[in-house]
Order: C-alpha cells, then sequence, then structure tokens
C-alpha cells in the first residue's frame, strides 16, 4: 500500500512500525468504530 | 518428496513443485507408485497448513507477521493475501497452492478467521490433491522428456548437483535481496508509535489511514484516534484530494 501511494507521487509516505497493535501496546488511546 | 512438499507449505523457500513432477515421471515408469505419491503429497501438504491454521487460531494475526518474515516474495504481503482470502473465502484454499505467497499465508488467515477445522480441513485437503495431482499428472506426461534429464544429471554426476544446487541458491539470495532492499526502504521511512503520539498532541495532524482489511477491523474494532479507514480498493479516492507533499501514516493491525 505504502509503494502503491509513493508510486502515485506521494513523497511523504510512512508506515507505522508495529501498527495498530503496537499503539494499543504503548496505551495510547484509540477510538470505537 | 513427503518432506519437501511439508518444508515449502511450513515457508521454507524450498519449491516441492519440481520434486513431484519428477515423482510424476517415475510413477510412468513403475518405480514410485502414484497412489503412495498423492497420499504422501496431500498428508505433508495438510500437516504443514494444519500446524500454521492451528497457530494462526490461538495466536490470530500475529502469526501473520512471522509468515512476512519468513517469505522471500515482497510482492507476497500478507495484506495482499488477506484481501484474496476475503474475497473467495474458503473456496480460494482450492488454488491457493498455485498463487505465489498465497499458500503460506491463507491457512493462518483461516484459522485467525476463526474458521471451521473441518471445513479447513476438507477445502485443503482438495486443494492439495488439485495442486499435487497437476504436478504429477505433469510428470506423467512429460516423462519421456524428464528421463532424459534425469539421465543427464547422472551422466554428469556431481556437477549436474552443484549446477542445480547453484541455481537454486542465486535464486534464492535474489529473492532475499529484493526482500532486504523493500524493507530496508520502509524502514528508513517507518514512524514509530511515540513519534506519531507527539505529532498528533502538538496539532500537527498527518492524514492517518487506517489500511487493515475489513476482517481486521471486525477482529478488532478499534482504531487510532483521527484514523480514516481505506481498503485497497478506496485508497485512491481516499488520496485523490491531498496534495503530493501532504505527510500520510498508513498502519496494519
Amino acid at each position: 500500500m505504502a509503494r502503491k501511494l509513493i508510486d502515485e507521487g506521494f513523497t511523504l509516505v510512512r508506515p507505522l512500525a508495529g501498527g495498530l497493535d503496537a499503539w494499543v501496546d504503548a496505551g495510547y488511546d484509540v477510538e470505537a468504530a | 518428496m513427503a518432506l519437501n512438499v511439508f518444508l515449502e507449505q511450513i515457508g521454507a523457500p524450498i519449491p516441492a513443485v519440481p520434486t513431484l513432477v519428477v515423482a510424476g515421471a517415475l510413477t510412468r515408469s513403475g518405480q514410485l507408485s502414484v497412489t503412495a505419491v498423492m497420499l504422501f503429497s496431500v498428508a505433508a501438504s495438510l500437516l504443514a497448513d494444519w500446524i500454521w491454521f492451528l497457530l494462526g487460531r490461538r495466536y490470530g494475526y500475529r502469526v501473520l507477521r512471522v509468515l512476512c518474515r519468513l517469505s522471500l516474495s515482497p510482492d507476497s504481503c500478507v495484506r495482499d493475501t488477506e484481501a484474496k482470502f476475503e474475497r473467495w473465502g474458503m473456496k480460494s484454499l482450492l488454488v491457493a497452492k498455485f498463487v505465489p505467497g498465497f499458500s503460506t499465508v491463507a491457512p493462518p488467515l483461516a484459522g485467525a478467521g476463526g474458521r471451521s477445522t473441518v471445513e479447513f480441513l476438507i477445502y485443503d485437503g482438495l486443494g492439495a490433491a488439485i495442486w499435487a495431482g497437476a504436478a504429477v499428472a505433469a510428470g506423467r506426461a512429460f516423462h519421456r522428456a524428464i528421463h532424459v534429464v534425469l539421465q543427464r544429471i547422472e551422466d554428469l554426476g556431481g556437477w549436474a548437483l552443484l549446477f542445480l544446487g547453484s541455481m537454486l541458491a542465486l535464486v534464492i539470495v535474489f529473492k532475499w535481496w529484493q526482500r532486504r532492499r523493500f524493507i530496508m526502504m520502509l524502514r528508513m521511512s517507518r514512524i514509530s508509535v511515540d513519534e506519531l503520539k507527539a505529532m498528533l498532541d502538538s496539532g500537527r495532524t498527518p492524514v492517518v489511514l487506517d489500511v487493515r482489511t475489513p476482517s481486521a477491523r471486525k477482529h478488532d474494532p478499534r482504531r487510532i484516534p483521527t484514523a480514516i479507514v481505506a481498503n485497497q480498493e478506496q485508497i485512491e479516492e481516499r488520496v485523490r484530494d491531498l496534495k503530493p507533499d501532504e505527510e500520510i501514516i498508513l498502519y496494519c493491525t
């Protein structure tokens, strides 16, 4: 997905290391769907 | 042969199709039994897949990350596989082994998705039989040519084995290098959760895209504050109005 956006010309595409699991494990707030 | 099938299905980069094709040719000349070749191949494939299915069921989507590390094909990204699995459901297991990168990831996906064990074993067993059957049938159809090649290899002795081994090693090294380059590129640009939190707290709001598949979001419906859901099909629509230098943060599970 990141590669697709970079290929489309976006220059500041950054994947989040560890994804949602890392965010939750760090104890940061999440929103309910 | 069964060990080769098991190793490939468990995730090792050792293709089993050439071995199955040769085994198929040997069944034509009566040196091996078709029934035994099929039974051992399907059993070995089913055993490896079942292990991944159980791991998927026990550890959920986390087990897919391990598979990503094992895989040497960057294009076989777990996310793409997940999208395919969602589109076709358990029937995808019938053809999974013909799609590079899909065969090893589909069983833990089925496990993580809470699919029934019996349904999994039926579809996966049929898929393994179709896959092994196709390779064995090809071996039987081209048995003369395969026997000629085997004879040449035997005549060349150790040199032929050295050549084949070197070719296999080259393919593995090339795929590993391709994958490493891609991972290095992503690592260089990755953002940590602490950096993202600091950005959001400071009021600098990047576009945060939740690119998980619908099943992953169903499994865990929570999301990072301000995140916009973007499926693979929706991604172009979601970013259409953004400037090229806008900061975009993507996250999966």
